[in-house]
């Protein structure tokens, strides 16, 4: 995704990513990119989790509006025990 | 479902259980690497600004061509997903994650619905016109067709739709 990220910036439309891997993200280095820590298949937090989802969205675009240096990595974790409406299949019997 | 379907989805079980062995992967793997970054800087202001949405969650309507699963170098194609596409009109194709919790809630790899909820508030300008999907494992020799025919034609179908920010999604 990061490739991809990388082309759509250059092209100049300015981006925001959620990494899901910061192993990656400093590989590929992507413009602006944030890590909530969130597990895979989960960028946006568990279904139906309508708060959490809203938050992360608006959390990405507080860092599009202040980032100002290429290739930064937020670490910027959100604990789903915060989440009242929380639900995960996967998580069921971890 | 083949047994090389059945083994990348019990692989992506895997790393989604044990995040040690997906880091341990991600250690070992050649990724295309940089040593620095594009930058185009926001201008805003966001609650005027057309925002877009990109994915590498395999992502797509049901009426519209799956990602090719069969090939194990990936697909690197992608897919258009316009503005108003309800959850129930999209599916996922993707072998190389688990999906289980998308699949119930398609926000949970591409929040569309929240973000229209955004531009409803006002938080944010238009939503875009369309939005695109792409299946997010590609290996050698697909690389070079995503970051020079079909990522390049995504990132002109974005300026040629006046996106002001593009917020991109893995998987």
């Amino acid at each position: 995704m990061g490739l991809i990220q990388r082309v759509i910036e250059a092209a100049g439309i300015p981006t925001i990513s959620v990494t899901l891997s910061r192993g990656i993200s400093q590989k590929v280095k992507p413009p602006r990119t944030v890590y909530t820590g969130f597990p895979l298949g989960h960028p946006f937090a568990f279904a139906h989790q309508r708060f959490r989802q809203l938050q992360l969205l608006r959390l990405l675009l507080g860092y599009l509006q202040t980032l100002d240096q290429p290739g930064q990595i937020v670490v910027h974790k959100l604990s789903r025990d915060e989440d009242p409406e929380q639900h995960c299949v996967l998580c069921d019997g971890l | 479902m083949n047994v090389t379907a059945i083994k990348d989805q019990l692989l992506a079980k895997l790393f989604r259980r044990f995040p040690f062995l997906f880091r341990r992967w991600v250690r070992h793997h050649r990724f295309v690497e940089f040593s620095d970054s594009p930058w185009t800087p926001f201008r805003g202001p966001l609650a005027q600004s057309r925002v877009a949405l990109i994915t590498t969650a395999g992502v797509h309507l049901k009426n519209d061509r799956p990602f090719n699963m069969r090939d194990p170098a990936g697909d690197p194609t992608f897919r258009q997903i316009p503005a108003q596409a309800a959850p129930g009109d999209c599916t996922i194709t993707h072998n190389y994650y688990d999906h289980s919790d998308a699949d119930q809630d398609l926000n949970v790899v591409f929040p569309l619905e929240r973000l229209r909820e955004l531009a409803a508030l006002g938080e944010i300008g238009p939503v875009s016109a369309t939005h695109f999907s792409f299946m997010g494992h590609i290996l050698p020799p697909h690389i070079d067709t995503l970051m020079h025919a079909t990522a390049p034609q995504v990132a002109r179908q974005l300026k040629q739709d006046g996106v002001d920010a593009a917020i991109l999604t893995p998987a």
